[in-house]
């Protein structure tokens, strides 16, 4: 039913989506080659679009970013036509000329993607030499978690994480990488990802003093979870973000998500176009596809992620997400982080 | 060897030695060898450099926090060791007391916790000793405190509680052999003489059980000091222990070379361990 009226509406557009028309007709039984994370590519949307542009997406899943790359990049580019991927990780393939650029009028609806993605300028890492290597599509916060009976009001600042009023009802994510960063965030560096020497040894003292108001650093969701339920905790610095929230309110806790004033740290997933890409304009058919409102929300409600369409609870209008890159030396981090867990 | 002579049968027994030679190599030598070789490597930004350096061992030395990390975690080692030997030699003593059915009964039931997968214990553990945890409603529901204590929640006193409680059954089992290998007429023999039921126990059953206790303690400290799991999951901020180091060179720094150089230093402390109970179990 909705994809009649789709194809209806757009018929009587007349303008709306001339390219995706023409790719439609065009090419009636095509194919294309579809890497994606799972959540990225559901059935029901590959489905759909076949019907309203004769393409078949063959969907390939995959679990880590390593193995994008061993396929991409053992295949230069040729195995696949479009594929999902972070914007840390998109440098490489930029570096290797393993990307084709998209054309924006290929994808009318960019131009309808929530404000702090209009401006592909603005997000770092996905435009070189003013072309547009990649299409931002699916993103989540790192932000705090609180429980709303023991933290009141809702906090706005890293910096309650250091607050003595919580000592001992603090959880905090076990990795020195990531700790860095939003400590540098909460210092007012400019730069997380980037930091000088004397900065980390701030960070390092500042991460010293963290360690005593926490109760455990933990690795994964679950154990965040169990710690929560068996113990007095107020705070948790969420690196699974919209994913942990989920989990704790299955569980019926009581809690709230914000990013705080400082910045959080957030991934970016992207669509980009392989240098082996064998039809482009199929490949960003699929794109401009994905970036209706209906998908992102769709996207959201099943994965909890936020999307670049709709509005979701990854991210208010106004908060300050910073999109992760690749840190200086993430060795020297992790020996630091292991210093000040060694300390007494 | 029934068929000596027989060609086929020979071409068999090559091939079985070959198997039986082989097979250890390859899944114990070989892998040890090669983090052996690994730990001569390093790494910088990141990349990974195949010339043979020491730097790794030195940087163990010269490093301050590796040496205390290490002295610190024999020594809690050490102190699960020393605990699960004094819990489990009672257990052995009543099971090499009891005869018949019961005493199968009761060693199943000493061994049963080693079916269970290590990580569910450990969150079972977890959720007793945690500040809302079983432990601690009971203490107040019992009216014995009035807050939730912190004694036991997230430190090195967790992990040290932890580790017994998982390893005791590997301190019983050596004490319970050593207790069974004591001949009868011996301790017949003492209470004949007129020795009293504890004199027999401190002047015969308990020398001549040491051995066991030693290969128990030993034992013990070997399989906590491996541990990283453990220490992670219920050590809190606090409970940073030398697994874990190793551990981390692995996952998040990405620096293979120094974690297989820390993982020699264990081996050879674990080494050094074994080869003292050998020779005290030898002189007593």
């Amino acid at each position: 039913m909705t994809i009649k009226l789709n194809r209806r509406a757009m018929i009587a557009m007349g303008v709306a989506a001339p390219a995706l028309l023409r790719t439609s007709w065009a090419r009636a039984t095509s194919e294309l080659r579809v890497m994606a994370w799972q959540g990225y590519a559901d059935d029901d949307w590959v489905k759909e679009f076949q019907e309203q542009t004769g393409i078949t997406a063959q969907v390939v899943f995959i679990g880590t970013d390593d193995e994008i790359w061993a396929k991409i990049k053992g295949s230069e580019g040729k195995d696949f036509d479009v594929f999902a991927v972070n914007t840390a990780q998109l440098q490489r393939y930029i570096d290797g000329g393993l990307t084709t650029p998209h054309d924006l009028a290929k994808l009318p609806n960019q131009k309808n993607v929530l404000p702090r993605f209009q401006d592909l300028a603005q997000i770092k890492g996905i435009m070189r030499d003013g072309k547009v290597h990649a299409i931002p599509f699916c993103f989540d916060s790192i932000g705090l978690i609180y429980d709303k009976a023991k933290v009141s009001p809702a906090p706005d600042s890293f910096t309650i994480l250091w607050d003595p009023k919580y000592k001992g009802k603090v959880l905090a994510y076990d990795n020195g990488e990531h700790n860095f960063s939003f400590t540098a965030l909460t210092l007012g560096f400019p730069d997380p990802f980037h930091l000088s020497p004397e900065q980390m040894g701030q960070i390092k003292a500042k991460l010293s003093e963290l360690k005593q108001n926490v109760l455990s650093f933990y690795t994964t969701p679950d154990e965040a979870l169990q710690l929560y339920k068996s113990n007095d905790v107020a705070l948790i610095w969420a690196n699974y973000g919209q994913q942990q929230v989920k989990a704790m309110k299955d569980a019926g806790a009581d809690i709230g998500y914000v990013n705080p004033k400082e910045g959080a740290l957030a991934w970016l997933d992207t669509w980009a176009m392989t240098s082996g890409v064998q039809d482009k304009d199929a490949a960003e058919a699929w794109v401009n596809f994905l970036l209706q409102k209906k998908i992102g929300e769709q996207l959201s409600e099943r994965t909890g992620f936020g999307n670049t369409v709709a509005e979701t609870g990854s991210a208010n209008a106004n908060d300050k997400l910073v999109w992760l890159e690749f840190v200086e030396d993430p060795t020297k981090r992790s020996d630091l982080w292991n210093e000040v867990k060694a300390q007494p | 060897m029934l068929f000596v002579g027989d060609r086929q049968a020979k071409g068999w027994r090559i091939a079985i030695s070959a198997l039986a030679y082989g097979l250890p190599f390859l899944f114990i030598i070989a892998p040890l060898l090669s983090f052996l070789t690994y730990s001569f490597f390093w790494v910088e930004g990141g990349q990974m450099h195949y010339d043979l350096t020491w730097r790794n061992y030195s940087r163990f030395f010269t490093d301050a926090i590796f040496i205390p990390v290490l002295w610190q975690t024999c020594l809690l080692c050490l102190a699960v060791a020393v605990l699960a030997a004094l819990l489990g030699y009672p257990v052995a003593f009543r099971l090499a007391t009891l005869s018949g059915r019961r005493k199968y009964i009761l060693l199943m039931l000493v061994l049963v916790p080693l079916l269970m997968s290590y990580i569910i214990k450990i969150y079972a553990i977890r959720s007793i000793l945690g500040g809302n945890g079983f432990l601690n409603r009971f203490l107040v529901w019992a009216n014995l405190i009035d807050q939730p204590l912190t004694l036991f929640v997230f430190n090195l006193n967790a992990v040290l509680l932890t580790l017994t409680v998982l390893l005791i059954p590997f301190a019983i089992l050596p004490i319970f052999l050593s207790l069974e290998r004591i001949p009868k007429n011996l301790i017949e023999a003492s209470t004949d003489l007129g020795a009293s039921n504890w004199q027999t126990f401190c002047r015969v059953i308990l020398p001549l059980s040491l051995p066991g206790v030693v290969t128990a303690t030993s034992f013990v400290f070997v399989l906590a000091i491996g541990d990283f799991l453990t220490p992670q999951m219920v050590g809190g901020p606090n409970g940073f222990t030398f697994g874990r180091i190793i551990y981390s060179q692995f996952g998040a720094a990405f620096n293979w070379p120094f974690g297989a150089a820390l993982s020699v230093i264990l081996a050879l402390v674990m080494s050094a361990v074994i080869a003292l109970g050998r020779r005290f179990e030898r002189q007593t």
